[in-house]
């Protein structure tokens, strides 16, 4: 049986994703993560999906050559994306409920 | 193996300065890049776009790419190198997002790269991490589960990219949520030489529920109801995710009137949410006359507009 991860240490991130402690530091204060817990940079822990996003931002700033400011807006806005695409989806399905398919037109 | 015309790729022409090269990348990168684009070819051609900007961008590199051109290659068409040929400048391509083709590779001497994640060290390169959707229904979520998991990985064989099916059996923890991801370490691709092995994510998609709807951690369930029992009150057994519960409707209620039933949600990570009934009053199908003539005494002596907030507007 294979166990699931769902945090991520400084270090690991780091070592793994080949992140400096600064950069992390800025990833952070641009909001492109958000530590789930510690107090000091060394004891952050991340879930696994600002891991991802992390991931994401460093590979669009290298791929698409622009500044940590236009890449913190991008991921803001693909996050953002992703909520209301889910919203909708969640949605439609409660509006389903309440709608008959019978289709009349007016008298 | 193909001649890749990287001018025609990026659409310039083959006397284009850097500056012009350089912007038609960044639209291309723009529109194909797969973190903004989910369209299954998008990675394929971001690859393509950003193999010919590696080529084309660095001086060195462009001029030894034009003379193999000159030499002969045609776009589409069959191309060898010529006998003997090797590049003076290699591939310095650590910060490129993909694997290159195999086109690149015989021009420029590139291995396999992973992810723009690889580490180009003395002992090889990190194997590749892989993601795959995983679906996982709002009943297996309230305490942890085994599922079995199958997917494919890839892998590089003698320079050949191959896929390798595997399975594995995997615990997924109580109050994952839809959209979030989970980590199997070491579980991705293999490294090459001594180096490790990538990562498999789990991107969790809760499924679509027939009877249950999703708000936050909050479940939503839609209660029919018969006009009477809207009209006079009510009590009606309505579905949990674990069991059943006893709701107790009010005289006079609405269609579309909420009512909470605490701590009846999806686990979460603060605590469980709340499931919300939603009533839905229903008309009956095919009642008779008895029951018609029941509605005509009602409508008659109920005098109501329902209509009444249009009017009013008007």
């Amino acid at each position: 049986m294979i166990s699931t991860v769902v945090k991520i240490s400084v270090s690991e991130l780091c070592e793994r994703e080949e992140l400096s402690r600064s950069l992390l530091v800025q990833l952070v204060q641009y909001e492109i993560a958000r530590p789930v817990a510690g107090s000091t940079v060394d004891d952050w822990i991340f879930d696994v999906t600002s891991a991802h996003w992390m991931t994401r931002a460093v590979r669009l700033r290298r791929d698409l050559d622009i500044d940590w400011v236009a890449v913190a807006m991008l991921i803001d806005l693909l996050r953002e994306r992703d909520r209301l695409s889910q919203e909708n989806e969640y949605l439609q399905q409660r509006l389903g409920r309440f709608m008959n398919d019978e289709d009349r037109g007016p008298n | 193996m193909e001649f890749k015309d990287y001018y025609e790729i990026l659409g310039v022409a083959p006397d284009a300065e850097t500056a012009e090269i350089k912007s038609a990348y960044r639209k291309l990168a723009r529109k194909y890049h797969p973190d903004l684009n989910a369209e299954k070819d998008a990675e394929a051609n971001f690859k393509e776009v950003a193999e010919a900007w590696e080529v084309l961008k660095d001086k060195d590199r462009r001029a030894e790419y034009d003379e193999l051109r000159r030499y002969g290659g045609k776009p589409h068409h069959d191309f060898e190198p010529p006998p003997g040929w090797q590049s003076s400048t290699g591939a310095q391509h650590q910060h490129f997002s993909g694997d290159f083709s195999d086109f690149f590779n015989s021009i420029f001497g590139g291995e396999f790269t992973q992810e723009g994640r690889s580490t180009s060290g003395a002992f090889g390169f990190r194997g590749q991490d892989v993601e795959i959707e995983m679906p996982v229904f709002l009943e297996e979520t309230i305490a942890d589960v085994v599922k079995p998991i199958e997917y494919e990985l890839p892998i590089v064989e003698k320079g050949q990219l191959r896929h390798k099916r595997k399975s594995l059996r995997v615990t997924i923890p109580a109050g994952v949520g839809d959209g979030e991801r989970i980590r199997l370490k070491g579980q991705g691709a293999p490294g090459q030489g001594e180096a490790p092995p990538g990562d498999l994510y789990l991107h969790i998609r809760l499924v679509p529920h027939p009877i249950f709807d999703l708000e936050g951690r909050n479940l939503l369930v839609t209660v029919p109801v018969a006009p009477w029992e809207a009209a006079l009150g009510a009590k009606v057994t309505v579905p949990t995710l674990d069991g059943r519960i006893n709701l107790t409707i009010s005289p006079g209620s609405q269609s579309g009137q909420k009512l909470r039933v605490k701590g009846k949600g999806l686990v979460g990570k603060t605590g469980k949410g709340d499931l919300y009934a939603i009533l839905k009053v229903v008309m009956p199908d095919n009642t008779g006359p008895e029951v018609e003539g029941l509605w005509k005494k009602l409508s008659e002596a109920a005098a109501f507009d329902p209509r009444k907030e249009w009017r009013d507007k008007r």
